[in-house]
């Protein structure tokens, strides 16, 4: 983490948030403060792709498996993908 | 040669895609040398040699000592030289290895930096991280990372970086002007790059600089020599030097040293 960026505006640092713990982080999310975006980690892997490399229908499932975790401002302002609609039905 | 492993011919050439269509592409080939192994520079296309030796082969004719290495580590092999052989990392030192697949040139990096140096590889291909991160596990590496993320946009804090390696991934960026100033930024001042990758020695036929499936494969998204030298110098780059060279027809492989200058 200590070294870890955003990779869209560069910011330093970036917010952890830790769902499932062994050796590794195993699960969680990775936040810009400054540009909202999250970025998630699956299997151990931060997955740190810019936005056109991103898919929605690969990510929203990550959101709704964690929500009750993620921060409400990710879940509702988050980007590049959010579940705001959801969220607020 | 194996057809049946060859992705599936594209009917765009590449003057008509996307930066986004081009990569989207390169991944979905690179997730096919993560399953199904096969050589980088093995494309259909008869204007260089193509190496068919396959990873393992590859790696030993550029001087890796895979002695102790799983096969799951070589098999995907798909470099065009030897960074690490050619750069001086030093123990304790941050070293982040642009595009890096299955994880052979981080190895040989993680055992000289030691414990308490680190090794991060960034690669686009959900596949090799995997793959890299299980071959990791499987020789006992505690001093590497890896993350999923676009080389073009590194997700690297500034000046945290003490060497950059690359092996024949650039070449595969659309936008290569990018890659080395993000390069750049995350160097710290004085910190070192070692890359090794395909430029071009002559134009290649229309048919092949426009095929997408010769862009996999390391040679249409080259750029001449000098235009590649002056992207890493434009960066801010000093001292920017070819160390060695292998030619073949209409590529070369060059093996390439530059630095961050200590004092901005």
């Amino acid at each position: 983490m200590e070294i870890l960026a955003c990779p869209i505006d560069k910011y330093y640092p970036l917010e952890l948030h830790v769902f499932e713990e062994k050796e590794e982080i195993v699960a969680g999310v990775i936040i810009c403060p400054k540009c909202s975006r999250w970025y998630p980690i699956r299997d151990e892997i931060p997955e740190m792709l810019p936005d056109e490399l991103r898919e929605e229908k690969d990510e929203l499932p990550f959101l709704r498996k964690w929500k009750n975790q993620i921060p409400k401002k990710i879940l509702t302002k988050g980007k590049p993908f959010n579940i705001k609609t959801e969220i607020e039905k | 040669m194996n057809k049946t492993k060859k992705p599936k011919p594209q009917t765009k050439t590449i003057n008509k895609m996307t930066a986004e269509e081009i990569k989207e592409t390169v991944k979905k080939g690179y997730a096919e040398v993560a399953t199904s192994p096969k050589s980088c520079c093995d494309a259909s296309c008869d204007c260089y040699e193509p190496f068919t030796g396959g990873g393992e082969t590859l790696a030993t004719s550029l001087g890796y000592n895979i002695e102790n290495m799983p096969k799951s580590v070589t098999e995907s092999f798909a470099g065009c030289g030897n960074p690490v052989a050619l750069s001086n990392i030093k123990e304790n030192e941050i070293v982040l290895d642009l595009g890096s697949g299955a994880g052979l040139d981080m190895f040989m990096a993680a055992k000289k930096v030691g414990n308490k140096g680190k090794v991060i590889g960034v690669d686009m291909t959900p596949e090799m991280v995997k793959k890299a991160r299980e071959n990791a596990e499987k020789l006992g590496f505690k001093n590497v990372e890896f993350r999923l993320g676009d080389i073009e946009n590194l997700p690297v804090d500034d000046e945290s970086i003490d060497v950059i390696i690359s092996n024949c991934v650039i070449n595969l960026t659309p936008d290569k002007p990018k890659t080395f100033r993000e390069a750049y930024r995350v160097l710290k001042p004085g910190g070192r790059m070692f890359v090794s990758d395909i430029v071009l020695e002559e134009e290649l036929p229309k048919e092949v600089k426009e095929s997408i499936e010769g862009y996999v494969a390391c040679v249409s998204g080259a750029l001449e020599e000098q235009k590649y030298l002056q992207a890493i110098k434009d960066a801010g780059f000093e001292d920017v030097t070819v160390i060695d060279k292998t030619k073949s027809r209409y590529i070369a492989s060059d093996k390439i040293r530059a630095f961050k200058p200590k004092n901005k």
